[in-house]
């Protein structure tokens, strides 16, 4: 049979995301790979030039709205930067807290739309089962399930309600008894491994070379994090390691080493979380009133021009920075320029040169295992 | 654990006097700026004319161990005068980041990086002089992260770029009109939802003074 | 068979009660030369409608099991705990305690059901957690919950727009449903339900039933390629690939059945398990393995999905196809199915047969508890929700080429292991004489006792099984191949140590 274009186009169900994959196939053989992006264009960095650094953060979070604190983490980080501002200690453990809980949520995102993927629709229900309990202590805090502008320049807008860390230590407990449960589905399955294993090479120093981060790296064998390299929030008092698999071959890791290193970075999530949760300042039980200083410093809102400010976070995909310009609008209360660095769109093109050589129904193992989220990359 | 306050003052510092070294000449100034929140920790910042952007991306490859790019910048200074009209912002990264055996990791311990190993933050700021083609050269050749950061900033922002190859729009259609990159400041945004856009319910009639319009 | 008792079965009824009123009906009339054919001819119409009906409306069943049986796995902790879903509930109670409906067990069942929950079930203080993400029961106060969708969306397909493409092949597009429905229908007209419940008899009825299965490839590719659409021509491809590889570990199967039991007819299958003393899969339980995973591919559920594989091909071969086209193909599925899992009954697990007839058979009272046709949908059922739907639940996808590879390479061997098998039984080891019209037949008893070869090669399976499930020495194997299970138990590597 000739070689011929497939056109995975942008209604699909399988690419997790608006965008379209164009794979040429002889046979059942991938041989070429394009990737078009920008479906979803929203133009957030142009809208930001004409808002408020408050009135940002509902934006930030919709760029990927499966990571929605964490991405309104990226960007208030910056925004602090910009402004010089000193955030309180508590405020960050909650930050921290929050936005692990969101990792963990967005793992089960990912591992809930990987199994269908490879074909197995079981964990799909089981990992979104989970999710809602995540779903639940992060809506407490943020008013909504899913796009939270939690966040604000300074701090948090409001403390952790009564009894929510009972609640997170009685959630996250139960979760990591859980997550065995998957891996007894899927690890213990042959179909899963003999899917998984051997598909998808890719090695550190290429991914470094292409601009990938985050949990794709550490799985070729690198324990390279944002979070202790360029530490940020309180990741450097607590206990905690970066979850790193170990590539069995000289080719890099494969879809199943990405796979591990995400469970692996859950149960990692859960263990900062119990130990946050005990350490923050001010006691778990106490809550304070909104605007309390314990929880949101006071800070100025213009900045004037040439200032800047720049944040390198570890986002659930993989090293997020935001660079914000100041002096903008109304004597400096927008940002002259908003530039958000996505990891996935980075990322998508050199998956797509990853496929090549492998068959077609590879495309969705290797695609999922990078865990795409089309709404940072087309912002 | 993490990286220390010492050791990342150290690498920027040993990284400014790299940088002096090996571009001063060229009029590359370099400095190391602590950010301003947060744990305050410092990066280098180079302001290399356009012309030089090649010779010190090549530099901070091979020599610095500078192996990531991570984000291209450009900006549109209207009222920014003669020299800086525009400005492309690099933000790239050193990360200790080398092949491991098979069925081995790399567990880089913090305390035990030294030297080219440390992880470094680099920003590059490339003043361009006013105009309506600001032109810079690519580094698409030198980090393999930079080719679809460029497109994206060619797109958005309508800087050219010389030497890349299969420069595409990446965010915008594909059909778009020819110079038209959004990011520019004569194009304002002036409608704050579509409420205001629409002149009717549904959101099909536009407003009359937008007749004809795309955008 | 339930005639030894004196009722009547649908057979006398049929052949000869109706045959006697047709011919004395038509005594007297110009067609009396004929009166015989044409009562025999209605006979074996009825016959088959009866048994052609009891199917299709029974496939209902299949359609409920799957949808009760697949919600109950996925949202349960662990495939082995979904049976625990059938009396654990909220705060030890299910929802709905029907058993206080039920005359006089209804008490001991509820408190079976306390002393289940005390002993297994689910006591977590943090209680609202776990409510809020599973462990729910419910068993509700109808019999049936949701039996009925199923046929309401049948109707649903009807009302749906009828779609071609504008330059599909449109004639190849049109008939490659109606020949995989076709063939998929004629099969199942043609498999008798129980005894005496069976039209046509032809003498090959077997390899009848295992041509016309083959038929629905034809029709798979058919639509693959009319359809006008590179992913729908690789769906029909994969798919027709797959299903002609899979025939052929099937055919050796049914032909090693058929050798052991000495015949190609399905009724003289059916009776040689129920005279000679032993079903069919006690002897070849390679066999059975061997058929249920080939017919699972046959009838392309997961794992062996990929042809419709909704992750790269959106429906596979069926993508371009709307309206009640689309419902019969998705039917055609599960009608397939369905023909398997009573195939599977018929073959293997002794058809019409009770367990253990032989000994309880003519027993006055008991002996009468054996209508046959619901033995065998029994059988059929309980092969679909053990195997096909939790094999569904809990396996994934595998890759086209590996798929070809396991069937060439392991299963086709397997199979023909298994027909050396069946002769060697058949031709050494088989005792004529004891095959015994009722009571315990004792063909296969090798001079001992009435089921020693059957016993003998059970347990000989079994121990090679537990032998096959232990793990591997992970310590010996660091390089990772194919079929190798990870380096560490789950939940035991910790991030970042060696």
């Amino acid at each position: 049979m000739a070689q011929m274009w497939i056109t995975m186009g942008p209604q699909h169900p399988m690419t997790h995301g608006l965008w379209t994959l164009r794979v040429k196939v002889d046979g059942e053989t991938v041989v070429d790979a394009e990737a078009e992006l920008g479906y979803i264009h929203r133009g957030v960095e142009k809208i930001a030039e004409a808002r408020d650094f408050t009135q940002v953060t509902p934006y930030c979070d919709r760029l990927c709205y499966v990571s929605a604190m964490t991405w309104s983490s990226s960007y208030i980080y910056a925004a602090e930067d910009l402004l010089e501002v000193e955030v309180p200690e508590r405020a960050e453990y909650i930050r921290c807290i929050a936005a692990e809980c969101q990792r963990i949520a967005s793992h089960l995102m990912w591992l809930g739309a990987y199994g269908p993927d490879v074909g197995n629709l079981t964990i799909m229900t089981w990992a979104l089962r989970e999710r809602e309990m995540f779903l639940d202590l992060l809506q407490e805090l943020g008013g909504s399930r899913m796009h939270y502008n939690y966040p604000r320049v300074g701090g948090v807008t409001r403390d952790i309600p009564p009894g929510w860390s009972d609640r997170l230590i009685a959630k996250t407990k139960l979760f990591e008894k859980r997550i065995d449960e998957y891996e007894m589905l899927l690890d213990e399955s042959t179909i899963f491994l003999v899917r998984l294993q051997g598909v998808g090479y890719a090695t550190a120093e290429d991914m470094v070379e292409a601009g990938v981060s985050g949990p794709n790296v550490r799985a070729s064998g690198v324990n390279y994090d944002v979070r202790w390299t360029h530490p940020y929030s309180v990741y450097d008092e607590l206990d905690w390691e970066p979850a790193v698999e170990k590539p069995t071959s000289v080719k890099g890791s494969d879809c199943y080493d990405r796979y591990r290193v995400r469970m692996e970075e859950m149960r990692m999530s859960c263990r900062i979380i119990l130990d946050a949760i005990e350490k923050i300042p001010g006691g778990r039980n106490t809550t304070y009133a909104n605007g309390d200083e314990m929880i949101l410093a006071k800070a100025p809102t213009r900045a004037p021009e040439g200032a800047t400010g720049f944040s390198n976070y570890e986002c659930t995909r993989g090293a997020s920075q935001f660079y914000i310009q100041g002096g903008g609008d109304g004597r400096g209360k927008n940002p002259y320029r908003l530039s958000i660095r996505s990891p996935m769109f980075i990322t998508i093109p050199f998956v797509a040169e990853t496929m090549i050589g492998y068959k077609v129904a590879d495309i969705p193992a290797i695609m999922g295992s990078f865990d795409p989220c089309i709404g940072e990359t087309d912002r | 654990m993490h990286i220390s306050r010492e050791q990342n003052e150290a690498a920027t510092a040993e990284a400014v006097a790299a940088a002096d070294a090996a571009w001063g000449a060229l009029g590359v100034t370099a400095s190391s700026v602590a950010h301003s929140s947060g744990h305050g920790y410092a990066f280098l910042r180079l302001t290399v004319p356009p012309a030089h952007v090649v010779t010190v991306a090549k530099g901070l490859k091979h020599d610095m161990g500078v192996n990531y790019c991570s984000m291209i910048t450009g900006t549109h200074f209207p009222d920014g005068g003669a020299e800086r009209g525009w400005e492309v912002v690099y933000h790239l990264m050193r990360q200790p980041v080398h092949n491991p055996e098979p069925n081995t990791a790399h567990v880089l311990v913090a305390s035990e990086l030294k030297g080219m190993d440390l992880p470094l933050e680099i920003e590059v700021v490339v003043p361009l002089p006013a105009g309506d083609e600001p032109t810079v050269p690519s580094v698409q050749s030198v980090w393999k992260g930079a080719d679809w950061n460029e497109k994206e900033t060619w797109d958005l922002v309508g800087i050219r770029f010389d030497g890349h190859e299969n420069m595409h729009r990446v965010l915008n259609p594909h059909d778009s009109p020819e110079g038209f990159h959004p990011l520019q400041k004569q194009h304002q945004i002036r409608y704050h939802d579509f409420n205001e856009m629409y002149d009717d319910a549904q959101g099909f009639v536009r407003k009359p003074v937008d007749e004809g319009r795309v955008k | 068979m339930s005639g030894s008792t004196g009722l009547p079965t649908i057979n006398s009824l049929v052949k000869e009660d109706l045959a006697g009123l047709i011919v004395d009906l038509l005594a007297g009339t110009p067609l009396e030369g004929q009166a015989e054919a044409i009562a025999a001819f209605t006979g074996a119409l009825l016959t088959s409608i009866v048994g052609f009906l009891a199917i299709m409306l029974s496939m209902f069943m299949i359609l409920w099991i799957e949808r009760k049986q697949l919600g109950r796995m996925m949202d349960r902790r662990g495939a082995m705990t979904s049976l625990r879903s059938l009396w654990v509930g909220e705060n030890g109670t299910t929802a709905g305690e029907w058993w206080t409906m039920v005359p006089l067990i209804g008490r001991p069942i509820g408190a079976l059901n306390r002393w289940l929950n005390s002993a297994f079930g689910n006591h977590d203080p943090s209680r609202p957690t776990v409510d809020r993400v599973g462990n729910r029961s419910w068993m509700g106060f109808a019999i049936f919950p949701g039996f009925f969708q199923n046929i309401a969306d049948g109707m649903k397909f009807l009302i749906k727009e009828h779609m071609v493409p504008e330059r599909a092949d449109k004639f190849v597009f049109e008939v490659a449903p109606y020949l995989v429905i076709s063939s998929t229908v004629l099969i199942l007209g043609l498999i008798p339900m129980g005894s005496g419940v069976y039209g046509p008899n032809p003498e090959l009825s077997v390899l009848f039933a295992m041509a016309v299965f083959g038929i629905a490839p034809i029709g798979v590719f058919f639509g693959g390629w009319a359809s006008n659409n590179k992913y729908t021509l690789i769906g029909g491809i994969r798919s027709a690939v797959q299903l002609t590889s899979y025939e052929i570990p099937l055919l050796l199967t049914v032909l090693s059945v058929c050798i052991l039991s000495g015949s190609f007819n399905f009724v003289e299958v059916i009776t040689f398990q129920g005279q000679s003393g032993a079903w069919n899969l006690f002897l070849l339980p390679l066999g059975g393995a061997l058929f249920l995973i080939s017919m699972l591919a046959e009838v392309e559920r997961i794992p062996f999905d990929m042809p419709e594989a909704e992750a790269e091909l959106v429906e596979g071969w069926w993508t371009e196809y709307g309206g009640m086209r689309f419902g019969l193909l998705f039917a055609a599925e599960y009608m397939r199915t369905y023909a398997a899992c009573i195939l599977f009954a018929h073959f293997f697990l002794g058809g019409w047969h009770a367990p253990f007839h032989g000994l309880w058979g003519d027993l006055p009272i008991v002996g009468l508890a054996s209508p046959s046709i619901l033995w065998v949908l029994l059988k059929a059922w309980l092969v679909f929700a053990v195997v096909f739907v939790w094999a569904r639940v809990a396996l994934l996808r595998i890759r086209t080429d590996q798929i070809l590879e396991f069937g060439w390479r392991m299963l086709l061997p397997l199979a023909v292991l298994n027909l050396v098998l069946a002769v060697v039984f058949r031709l050494f080891l088989f005792d004529a004489s004891g095959v015994v019209e009722e009571g315990l037949g004792s063909a296969w008893s090798l001079g001992i006792f009435a089921w020693a070869l059957p016993l003998l090669v059970t347990g000989a399976s079994l121990g090679i099984f537990a032998f096959l499930l232990r793990d591997e020495n992970k310590e010996a194997t660091p390089e990772r191949m194919f079929h190798i299970r990870t380096l560490e138990p789950a939940g035991t590597h910790i991030p970042g140590t060696e």
